[in-house]
């Protein structure tokens, strides 16, 4: 716990530097387990997976100060990680119809649009 | 088998590898309201699965064990220290007790592999393949850049503890191993004795794990923990080659006289038991004294413990002290 304590006493001299809304921020809770901010800076522990983007900011910040890292290199589950690879991918072909559609490749452009609609599909 | 039952080299006694995982769109345990739908969907995904391991597991509910039987298995490492207060969870253990699924712990599932003696990739790969079975069934909360999401941030990315137990008793003799242990701060690796606080633990146990779960690969955790193992065991062999030649009658002498004790004492205090057991353990290691009985001087140092010593009846502590000098003295 004083780890905790040590990082967020921290986090929280940032926020008084720079945040007008440091008491909003305090009470922003996450939608699906009611988390606050508050009581995640108090405990350190988060309430469910979704605290990790309601609180992104913060989770990232410490993240990096207990793993020197915030970004996960290991495995990835083969089913959540299709999505994952889904996403890598359409963001790929998103940026190649802006530069088809940027060169009049009015061709191409509709095989990539064709294309991003059925990965779009198999996300929902 | 079981891992204090594996013979090794008697410096590194045993090999864990935890993840820890979460299912999307639920709450984690502290805040999720009704447990028990979520549990039986994660035991499903074991006891209902295609894989041969659905039928290597039993489910143990925590509400339907005693507080002995959840107190032994505490000891037997199948569930955390946390769990016996607890009446919500549950544990899928395999036949041979080397697998162990926590359910409802700090984090949904606590998926567990314990092996005696030295066996990270090996217990690593297994984690893997239990893993990718569960995952068969539940979608697991996963996030592109964070990893696998838990309760802790400590936890967070692989959600992998790498721990090895190692019996480091000639350090501790020779006054080595608070400097020994220090060395390694620093680099993303932790050392805790495995029975009580600070680096004089009581049975010279130690566990060492990796700290770091995020930003590194599995097989980068692996590696590193082991880089750090390897030259504590080194350090190990060379204090006991060093006692063993420079100080051979005095250190001898130590280790055949707790050897006695253990052998003929009517009352032993779990303190002096672990001290003792964990020479003889030495001894033995060292082909100084060969022990012929039932249960190996690790096995009684977890059996004599006052937790499991107590068990169901409520013994004082001068009944604890003779019942686990019995229990030495028969098995030793
Ligand atoms: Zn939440």
């Amino acid at each position: 716990m004083d780890l905790f304590s040590e990082l967020f006493g921290m986090l929280d001299g940032f926020d008084n530097l720079y945040s007008v809304n440091a008491m909003s921020k305090g009470s922003k809770a996450c939608p699906v387990c009611g988390m606050t901010y508050n009581e995640f800076s108090r405990t350190g522990k988060f309430g469910c997976s979704e605290c990790y983007k309601t609180f992104e900011g913060e989770a990232e910040r410490v993240l990096r100060q207990i793993h020197s890292s915030s970004v996960h290199s290991g495995k990835i589950p083969s089913k959540s990680g299709a999505e994952v690879k889904a996403k890598r991918r359409l963001n790929d072909l998103r940026k190649k119809l802006k530069e088809a559609v940027a060169n009049e490749d009015y061709e191409t452009a509709a095989k990539l649009h064709s294309e991003i609609k059925e990965i779009e599909g198999g996300l929902k | 088998m079981i891992w204090y039952n594996d013979l090794n080299d008697g410096i590194i006694l045993s090999t864990r590898i935890r993840l820890a995982r979460n299912i999307d769109k639920t709450p984690f345990p502290s805040r999720l309201k009704d447990k028990t739908k979520v549990r039986e969907m994660l035991s499903d995904s074991i006891l209902k699965s295609n894989s041969t391991l659905s039928k290597d597991f039993t489910l143990y509910e925590l509400s339907k064990l005693s507080q002995s039987e959840k107190t032994a298995m505490t000891e037997e490492h199948l569930i955390s220290p946390q769990m016996i207060n607890d009446n919500e969870g549950a544990v899928l253990v395999n036949k041979d007790k080397t697998m162990s699924i926590m359910l409802m712990e700090e984090d949904h599932i606590r998926l567990q592999i314990i092996k005696g003696g030295y066996a990270l990739d090996e217990a690593y790969d297994l984690a893997d393949k239990v893993d990718d079975v569960m995952e068969e069934s539940l979608t697991y909360a996963f996030d592109e850049k964070f990893g696998y999401l838990t309760a802790c941030p400590t936890n967070a990315g692989t959600g992998m503890r790498a721990s090895v137990m190692m019996h480091l008793p000639a350090l501790v003799m020779t006054g080595n191993i608070s400097r020994v242990l220090q060395s390694f701060s620093g680099m993303g690796i932790a050392v805790r004795g495995m029975y009580g606080e600070g680096t004089n633990a009581d049975g010279a146990l130690y566990q060492i794990s990796n700290s770091i779960t995020l930003g590194l690969s599995e097989q980068e955790i692996i590696e590193k923990l082991k880089v750090v193992v390897n030259k504590i065991s080194d350090m190990e062999k060379q204090a006991r080659e060093m006692l063993m030649n420079n100080r051979k009658d005095d250190f001898t002498d130590k280790l055949m006289r707790s050897y006695g004790i253990l052998k003929y004492a009517v009352k032993i205090t779990s303190q002096e038991a672990k001290t003792m057991l964990s020479e003889v353990m030495l001894a033995q290691n060292m082909g100084i004294i060969e022990c012929n009985g039932k249960m190996t001087p690790l096995e009684l140092m977890i059996k004599s413990a006052p937790s499991v010593i107590g068990g169901k009846d409520n013994l004082s502590p001068d009944e604890r002290d003779k019942k686990r000098a019995e229990l030495i003295r028969e098995n030793l």
